[in-house]
């Protein structure tokens, strides 16, 4: 690939994910639970194929993630630091944006590579299920903070 | 870190999770030893802290997306339905007095069907079945939801903030001990 067509892709790629949220799947290995494959009818071959890009990515994953974490550690040191300057805590603030940034990219490639293997309705299911999951831990929250307020009064 | 064939059981209360997710202001909740053994109730912590700021999140942009026209419609709602409660003998405060037990029937049905229909959202969450590589590999996509959505309050941001209870009060430092 050129490098003008290279640039432009990482520039639409990194275009998209902040424009939009990054898709909101169920958490974790989500493909090797019983009650979600069973809830989306996902295939033995789908899985496979899930836990194949997935295996691809992995390392990536890993990589960009140590490499954030190492960003925010010396972002930290930093701020520690009494004579650290504005210049540098700056650049340690662009380095772990840009690292979040590439573990951010990574992820929603990935995600997008496991979505083209499923059916749309599959997706659907998958997305309306993680919905369901965020209400019921809203739900939970409430009644709990409910239960607090009626105990406790207003804090 | 927790062996795969020993699982605390003590795990933390609702209460416990909540002080930790929300500590009280000007106090900072010293973590209980055993979320670093128990991945479980480090997920829950996770889950609470997760709700806490979409809760946070969605009424905000709610608000804040409000144009000038929907926030004099809001308040001219709020006028009327003032003047309405404000008016005994009303025809519509009478049908409202049937309507609303109704809908609330009609909801709590719907909601009861609704649960019959979708198992507990829990019992998508249940890692008991995977294996000691699928649970590491679980924690990894967790971490990286978290780190990528920038969720963690690591790295410096949350010790800048100063609090309003105790302005003087070093975080970063207690936050360590």
């Amino acid at each position: 690939m050129k490098p003008v067509a290279a640039a432009l892709l990482l520039a639409s790629v990194a275009a998209a994910s902040a424009a939009l949220p990054p898709p909101d799947l169920p958490e974790g290995k989500w493909w090797k639970r019983p009650r979600i494959a069973a809830e989306i009818n996902l295939s033995g071959e789908q899985e496979s194929r899930i836990e194949s890009i997935f295996a691809s990515a992995r390392p990536v994953l890993i990589d960009r993630r140590a490499a954030l974490e190492k960003a925010q550690g010396e972002l930290h040191d930093a701020l520690e630091d009494s004579d650290a300057d504005r210049r540098a805590i700056g650049a340690r603030i662009e380095a772990v944006e840009r690292a979040r940034a590439e573990l951010q990219k990574s992820r929603i490639l990935m995600v997008l590579d496991m979505k083209q293997v499923l059916r749309p309705e599959q997706w659907e299911r998958l997305v309306r299920l993680q919905e369901s999951v965020r209400r019921d831990r809203r739900e939970r929250f409430g009644r709990f903070l409910d239960r607090r307020r009626e105990r406790d009064g207003p804090r | 870190m927790q062996n795969e064939n020993e699982i605390p059981t003590d795990h933390l209360t609702d209460q416990e999770l909540f002080a930790l997710a929300v500590p009280p202001a000007g106090a900072l909740e010293p973590l209980p030893v055993h979320l670093s053994d128990c991945l479980q109730c480090c997920r829950s912590l996770a889950d609470w802290k997760r709700a806490l700021s979409e809760i946070g999140r969605e009424d905000g942009e709610l608000i804040a997306g409000r144009s000038a026209e929907e926030w004099r419609a809001a308040e001219d709602t709020t006028l009327a339905a003032i003047r309405r409660a404000g008016a005994p003998g009303d025809g519509r405060a009478r049908t409202l007095r049937w309507a609303l037990p109704a809908a609330a029937a009609l909801a709590l049905f719907a909601v009861l069907i609704a649960g019959r229909s979708t198992p507990a959202p829990e019992v998508f969450d249940d890692p008991s079945g995977l294996s000691a590589q699928d649970r590491a590999d679980d924690a990894l996509l967790r971490d990286v939801d978290r780190l990528a959505s920038g969720e963690d309050a690591t790295g410096g941001w949350s010790e800048l903030s100063p609090d309003p209870v105790n302005p003087n009060a070093t975080p970063a430092a207690e936050k360590k001990s």
